[in-house]
């Protein structure tokens, strides 16, 4: 037939020189495809066929150790080079179920730092068997529920004390209405507050990490929980002082002069009307007592509308008080 | 403990090389002034000791005790608050809170409860907790003394590791019947506390924070005695193997 360049099979051979020439047609079909397969294979330099270990994909085998007892707890095979570790904790988890992925802890030396788990596998291969060390992180909780049960609790403990629920405070203290209304405010800023964390978390805030041991958690709401029902005890308390209620206007010191505040609330007034009626005696000159008639009625113009504005804030203290002249007026 | 030094080894893996962890001791000087101060504490409760036995002597009742020995007392425990500031400054490898706590709630019992209810003085809790202390302080610093000059008699070891299983029940008893004996006389004087209203918007009673403290016993005091009976197996088990393998 053809010159072939190469040998052939020793079967096509016999077959060759078993047949000779005249051959029939089917014959001839099968054998010119036979031949033609030949030809193809035999064209050209064919690159001599890889051996065959080389030719497969060389997975890793991870082996697993615990960490304080360096036993084996599993061997992860037919990892893939191509996997990253958290592939590695997933086939991990069907082995040891109760390990989920999030609670898994590798590293590659015992004091090592934790790999993250975008790590390729391949890095950190030096074999084909790679060794790492397990640690059991806990219980994991997501940031997001972690945030939202530590925001919420503030939020509806501090209500609760404002509302002043019966088995905090006295009733009978309670029901005395007045709240300063710094107690109204100091509610909503704190709610608000709150309420700015929690839709922060929800909308604002992106985490890079995915979970947080479930230890954290609850320490992080006893010392949020904690710190709130402490603050709202005292700011709802019936006995609650606001601020301000001897700094926001003068009262008496040492100074034997301000002792008059014990009796009006604008000794100043007091002691300037004093002061011109008494020069109007002292020079008996009309113009003066005129000037002096005149800004009697000023000043008590200014010291009653100066009362009134304290009666309104400070009812109290200054219930006793008179404007300007004491007990009269 | 030690040093793991490979950690550079493998460049290319994402998380970078490792510093080899290094365990320094304290140097020359920081030594020196640590057996100092381990002497002159060691001494300052010898001298309690002695005061107390001199004090028994001479009374020939152990009652009352107390006043013999209050101002050595109260000094040298303290000065116990130093030990806080060589953990805090590296000088000794303590953990900080570990060696506050401890410190703190001594000199809460010293000058909190015994030196500011003067009624509980006279009680016998007192001389409970005060010998059970001393004992135990005269141990523990010489055996601090001794470890830091490297030559540590095995009794004061066994000491240390074995005086505690009767020392430390009798001291917290002590102290527990000590805070329990001054309630009435807090309730009664209002020591410490502060009632509403006043312009802080704060209050605090005192008698409801020592019964809160005698509660903090409980979970407390089991977990730090195991603990001390750990550290004897490891401790004086570990000598005894020292010992035959010699």
């Amino acid at each position: 037939m053809h010159s072939r360049q190469k040998p052939s099979a020793p079967e096509h051979k016999r077959n060759l020189a078993a047949h000779g020439g005249a051959l029939s047609m089917s014959h001839n079909d099968t054998r010119s495809f036979f031949n033609f397969s030949q030809l193809v294979l035999s064209a050209g330099h064919l690159k001599s066929p890889p051996v065959l270990k080389h030719s497969k994909i060389t997975y890793f085998e991870v082996e697993i150790l615990d960490v304080q007892s360096k036993k084996q707890i599993c061997i992860v095979d037919k990892v893939p080079p191509s996997s990253t570790l958290l592939d590695v904790k997933h086939k991990f988890h069907k082995a040891c179920p109760q390990w989920y992925p999030s609670r898994v802890g590798l590293q590659l030396e015992r004091n090592g730092p934790y790999l993250k788990d975008s790590i390729n596998i391949q890095s950190l291969a030096v074999s084909s068997i790679i060794t790492l060390y397990f640690t059991d992180l806990g219980q994991q909780v997501g940031w997001t529920t972690f945030f939202l049960t530590e925001y919420t609790g503030p939020l509806l403990i501090y209500l609760l004390f404002y509302i002043r629920l019966s088995t905090i405070y006295d009733q009978v203290e309670s029901r005395k209405n007045f709240r300063h209304p710094v107690v109204h405010l100091a509610c909503f800023c704190h709610c608000l507050h709150y309420i700015r964390h929690l839709l922060e978390t929800l909308f604002v805030h992106k985490f890079s990490g995915g979970h947080t041991p479930l230890k954290n958690m609850i320490k992080g709401c006893a010392f949020y929980w904690g710190f709130t029902s402490w603050i709202a005890y005292y700011i709802n308390h019936p006995q609650y002082t606001p601020p301000c209620s001897k700094a926001c206007f003068p009262s008496p010191t040492y100074n034997p002069f301000t002792w008059l505040f014990l009796l009006v609330s604008c000794p100043n007034y007091t002691y300037e009307v004093g002061s011109w009626i008494s020069f109007t005696v002292m020079t008996q000159t009309l113009p003066v007592g005129i000037f002096a008639f005149l800004m009697v009625i000023q000043m008590s113009l200014w010291a009653q509308k100066k009362h009134k504005l304290y009666l309104k804030r400070f009812y109290p203290e200054v219930r006793r008080k008179a404007a300007m002249i004491p007990i009269i007026f | 403990m030690a040093a793991s030094g490979s950690g550079g080894s493998r460049a290319d893996n994402g998380y970078g090389s490792q510093q080899p962890r290094r365990r320094k001791g304290p140097g020359a000087l920081a030594t020196a002034y640590l057996v100092l101060y381990n002497v002159v504490m060691t001494a300052g409760w010898l001298v309690i000791a002695v005061g107390l036995v001199r004090a028994y002597l001479a009374k020939g009742s152990y009652h009352s005790l107390y006043y013999s020995i209050e101002k050595p007392l109260k000094f040298f425990q303290t000065g116990a608050l130093l030990e806080i500031l060589h953990c805090a400054f590296g000088v000794v490898p303590s953990s900080v809170v570990l060696t506050a706590f401890q410190v703190m709630s001594r000199v809460f019992l010293t000058w909190a409860v015994t030196h500011s209810v003067k009624e509980v003085q006279t009680e016998d809790s007192v001389l409970l907790f005060v010998v059970a202390w001393t004992i135990t302080e005269i141990i523990r610093y010489s055996f601090y003394t001794f470890s830091l000059l490297n030559h540590l008699p095995y009794l004061i070891k066994w000491a240390r590791y074995t005086l505690f299983i009767v020392l430390y029940p009798m001291g917290v008893s002590g102290e527990l019947l000590t805070i329990y004996a001054a309630l009435p006389f807090v309730r009664q004087s209002g020591l410490y506390s502060i009632s509403l209203p006043n312009k802080y918007n704060f209050s605090f009673d005192y008698y409801t924070f020592l019964i809160l403290v005698m509660i903090s016993y409980i979970p407390i005091f089991p977990q730090l005695y195991f603990h001390m009976l750990h550290q004897r197996r490891k401790v004086l088990s570990h000598t005894e193997e020292h010992k035959k393998s010699e």
